[in-house]
């Protein structure tokens, strides 16, 4: 009697935590997402009706208008392929050279392993504005300022740790048994990475692909800092700019952060599962 | 890119025969070979190392050098002149700048305290077994994460909106407030403001990351606890902590650095005011540099945010204990 007291205690606990999880969890997703539906809500209401004396909670005249008006601002679409030119660029040279490095790390036992992994650590603490200074300079001095290219590598660099230590871990994951033998077979080393290795690890690739992809899209500070033309200009820095040099109205606020932001939700919901793995990897052993 | 994979001078050719012979002219052919030789390893690291002295270390050491000279880009005519620690005794005597350090340190531990609570609490809400449309929510709840400072600040600047914000709105409906507040123009309530903005932001990736790591513990260690009747909060302490703690450590100190560095939500909300209210060393340096190119004083100060870093880098593993182990 006194074993069954305790099994039901012991079940009404468990309810009664559930209830709270729920509840903790049903909190956070409003915190989350509310903001994101109120901006996405804004974006569509005509000016008249954000800035009214009496809110307004549910569109009543929903408009197209601000996309329209944003979309046909001059440069606009100009700093959008500067964006997306500069986090091309830079996923692939990172892709590129993490690959190789983690590569490296993940299946060779070399001297001096051990340190530059943890050199490959201790740089995420370097403070960027500290980076920023001498890299105004340098980049002045190679005539790379004011460049999508000097921008990218930039990036490139910041976001190599990170990939670096996220690749390791999806190649640490590949058997090195089926390289074995397609060494047998008469493939390279090389070949081995780029016919064996990759493809196995290809969802731990296209996560850590989303990851520097995000980080380059929504960067702002360097890009602030590193151009000063409308030519290399990206995204974040123009509406950041365009917000402060003509008091833009809400609606258009509204609508060039939910136009900016719909790539980024695109790349995340489609690769969310390996990069939340490679986050956990990367981090832990960071 | 590729091309540093590659030995520049024909000396490092002499080591693969392969080579010499002269059999193969195809590019991939010759890369595949070469990395049949045995400083392959080190060659596929060569170009991240290019690349992280020549846009990180080498930018460090100058940026330290720079803040022992007197360098002005605007005129840049003058060159540098070496004036030691004066930059560093000039920002001592100013007043200000202890504001801002104090400002720091409320912005960068009132943030990873309260996204870490936070984060802690959700992930171990979403940890309960069979808990329904789980991952769905932890999709979601990583949003937030992966919008652009920048867009954040703006959604925010409009949500809690002196005359048009809808969080006004509805604590004057919920009679929380009686009228509507300036919550960014106001010294008390500006930094708390600031805070929020960045908790939206910063929560998701404690919640990842330790959401992360609660599911690496092993079931039978709490199976075990039960047999022995331990209780929910012992469990709790005796395990989950335990456990959690290189987890823990990992991502506070991955926080603090990114507190620390990024001045962006301060740019977009409140541009460090009112008065110095909001104004952080990340934001001060920033502005010395992109406002009057003063990129001397401005490296001084992001040395001192550097030594800032490394000071409590240093005692929080030591305090932590997680390096004892590894």
């Amino acid at each position: 009697m006194a074993f069954q007291n305790f099994r039901n205690s012991q079940k009404a606990m468990r309810r009664l935590y559930d209830a709270i999880a729920y509840v903790i969890v049903a909190c956070m997703l409003v915190f989350a997402l509310g903001p994101l539906v109120w901006t996405a809500l804004t974006s569509i209401k005509p000016e008249s009706d954000i800035v009214t004396n009496e809110m307004q909670y549910i569109p009543a005249h929903p408009t197209a208008e601000h996309y329209i008006k944003l979309w046909n601002r001059s440069g606009v679409t100009t700093m959008f392929r500067n964006s997306a030119f500069t986090t091309t660029l830079t996923v692939v040279l990172c892709l590129l050279v993490g690959t190789f490095a983690a590569y490296s790390i993940s299946r060779y036992r070399f001297r001096g392993r051990g340190g530059i992994l943890t050199f490959y650590l201790t740089i995420r603490m370097f403070p960027a504005v500290l980076m920023l200074l001498p890299l105004y300079i340098m980049l002045r001095n190679i005539g790379l300022l004011d460049s999508l290219l000097g921008l990218a590598l930039t990036y490139t660099t910041f976001s190599m740790p990170v990939s670096l230590l996220m690749l390791k871990g999806f190649f640490d994951a590949v058997p090195a048994d089926l390289e074995d033998a397609a060494r047998i077979d008469g493939c390279t080393r090389l070949g081995a990475l780029f016919r064996v290795v990759m493809p196995l690890a290809r969802s731990g690739i296209a996560a850590t692909a989303v990851l520097i992809a995000v980080g380059a899209w929504n960067e702002f500070l360097f890009a602030l800092m590193l151009t000063n033309s409308e030519s290399s200009r990206t995204w974040p820095v123009v509406l950041q700019l365009m917000v402060g040099e003509f008091q833009l109205p809400w609606g258009l606020i509204a609508a060039g952060g939910m136009i900016s932001i719909v790539p980024i939700i695109i790349f995340f919901a489609f690769a969310q599962k390996a990069l939340v793995r490679g986050l956990m990897v990367g981090a832990v052993k960071g | 890119m590729l091309q540093n994979a590659l030995p520049p001078d024909s000396q490092s050719s002499q080591t693969l025969p392969a080579v010499r012979k002269g059999r193969s002219l195809n590019p991939l052919t010759w890369l595949g070979e070469l990395s049949e030789s045995r400083y392959w390893a080190y060659l596929l690291l060569l170009p991240s190392l290019l690349l992280v002295v020549a846009v990180i270390v080498y930018p460090v050491f100058y940026g330290v050098y720079l803040s022992f000279q007197q360098f002005n880009l605007l005129r840049a005519g003058l060159g540098m002149k070496f004036v030691g620690l004066q930059q560093y005794t000039e920002l001592f005597a100013d007043d200000d700048f202890w504001v801002i350090i104090k400002n720091t340190f409320v912005w960068v531990f009132g943030g990873a305290f309260s996204q870490f609570f936070l984060g802690l609490v959700v992930a171990l809400a979403l940890n309960r077994k069979n808990l329904k449309g789980g991952p769905l929510a932890r999709v979601l709840l990583l949003l937030p994460w992966v919008i652009p400072s920048v867009v954040a600040g703006h959604m925010w600047a409009l949500l809690l909106d002196s005359r048009l914000g809808v969080i006004n709105d509805i604590l004057v409906k919920l009679g929380i407030l009686t009228s509507y507040r300036a919550w960014f123009a106001d010294p008390a309530t500006a930094m708390p403001a600031v805070l929020l903005v960045d908790m939206w932001r910063g929560t998701p990736f404690f919640t990842l990351l330790l959401y992360a790591g609660l599911q690496s513990i092993p079931e039978e260690l709490y199976e075990a606890a039960e047999v022995d009747g331990a209780s929910g909060w012992a469990k709790f302490r005796a395990i989950t902590i335990p456990m959690l703690t290189p987890v823990i450590v990992a991502a506070v100190i991955l926080r603090v650095i990114g507190l620390v560095n990024s001045p962006d939500l301060m740019i977009v909300l409140t541009n460090g005011g009112p008065g110095l209210a909001t104004f952080t060393l990340s934001l001060y340096a920033f502005q010395i540099a992109y406002e009057n190119f003063n990129f001397g004083a401005a490296a001084a100060v992001s040395v001192i945010m550097l030594l800032i870093l490394m000071v409590f880098t240093t005692l929080y593993l030591k305090f932590s204990g997680v390096t004892k182990n590894t």
